[in-house]
């Protein structure tokens, strides 16, 4: 599987339920293949997905609010994975595209492959699932419309030379559109 | 500045409808930062940035928020501030401790002491200084530009050494 093609599933399985995309190929995939006014599409501030959720988590109850985070991302701020775990948001869930590299800049490695994500996610109170397949992946998005617990989807991906389209929205307007969705 | 007017600047914000105290402890804002706790009003992130981040979602979620911090926690945020609050424009109160006001102050806050003014002109983030006469009317400042959809900064110098 590639991130695209786990973007397009979870995107089409979650109605408009805000997601918060991260930088660089990320939110470019999102956009390219599922554009809504409830995406969130960062360009720049790498490492901060996960914190603009929580908050938008925290005011926003009765939605299930989705973070689109790869794995250089979430690498830079584990720290959000603290205080997530500590405020326990019931309604957020935490995606992290692991391909084991920043993509964007080129296919460097992270070290991802090196350590758990998986257990530092279980280690700070989130559900964890790690996802390999496109028919786990949905039989997961099912199950976690219950839960009432920040949830983690660690999913495996492969990297990919397909490159999708810039995000042609201007930022202010990305802002807008968001607001109007909440 | 006084443990007094700390605390009444945090009141006075809560009744303006700042609903969010976002941030990292700084012991010159620390009797604000201990009314924040008191009335279990506050998230402490693990960086500025962080807290930056929160900040945000709840005010895209419109809820009006602070983010305090030291101002070495402000230049670790410069990058954030810039490509997320600024190219977003997404309203925000900084409440920065100025660390390194005085030239006697630690060695580790001189040198982004000294260049505190001239960081936030750099970046265009409109500023105010708070003392114990003047806040009541830099804060209704402050929450006019979030009421435009514009970050600002309120900055509080360290008068004293511990």
């Amino acid at each position: 599987m590639i991130r695209k093609e786990a973007v397009k599933i979870i995107s089409s399985h979650i109605g408009n339920n805000p997601i918060i995309s991260a930088n660089g190929f990320m939110s470019r995939d999102l956009f390219e293949v599922n554009d809504k006014e409830s995406n969130f599409y960062m360009i720049g501030s790498m490492g901060l997905a996960s914190s603009i959720g929580l908050g938008i988590a925290l005011k926003n109850p009765k939605k299930q609010v989705f973070i689109f985070d790869g794995d250089g991302n979430i690498l830079m701020n584990l720290g959000s994975l603290v205080t997530v775990g500590s405020l326990k948001p019931k309604n957020l869930v935490h995606v992290v595209f692991d391909n084991n590299s920043h993509e964007s800049t080129g296919g460097q490695p992270t070290n991802s492959s090196k350590i758990s994500l998986e257990k530092i996610a279980k280690g700070v109170n989130y559900k964890v699932f790690v996802i390999k397949s496109k028919s786990k992946l949905i039989s997961v998005l099912k199950d976690i419309k219950k839960l009432k617990e920040p949830v983690f989807l660690l999913i495996k991906i492969s990297t990919s030379e397909e490159r999708s389209k810039r995000v042609s929205w201007t930022p202010t307007t990305i802002r807008n559109r968001l607001m109007k969705s909440l | 500045m006084n443990e007094k007017t700390q605390r009444e600047i945090f009141h006075y914000l809560k009744k303006k409808k700042i609903k969010n105290f976002v941030g990292v402890p700084d012991s010159t804002l620390k009797h604000f930062i201990d009314e924040c706790l008191k009335n279990n009003n506050i998230i402490i992130a693990t960086r500025e940035e962080e807290a930056i981040g929160i900040a945000s979602g709840m005010s895209l979620s419109k809820s009006n928020s602070l983010v305090f911090m030291q101002n070495a926690g402000f230049a670790n945020s410069i990058s954030t501030i810039t490509s997320l609050i600024q190219l977003y424009q997404i309203p925000l109160i900084f409440l920065i401790g100025w660390r390194g006001y005085l030239s006697d102050d630690a060695p580790e806050h001189l040198k982004i002491g000294k260049i505190q003014p001239e960081l936030l002109k750099i970046i265009g983030l409109k500023s105010q200084i708070l003392t114990e006469k003047n806040w009541k009317v830099k804060c209704d400042w402050a929450l006019k530009q979030i009421k435009e959809k514009k970050p600002c900064a309120l900055i509080v110098r360290r008068m004293f050494h511990d």
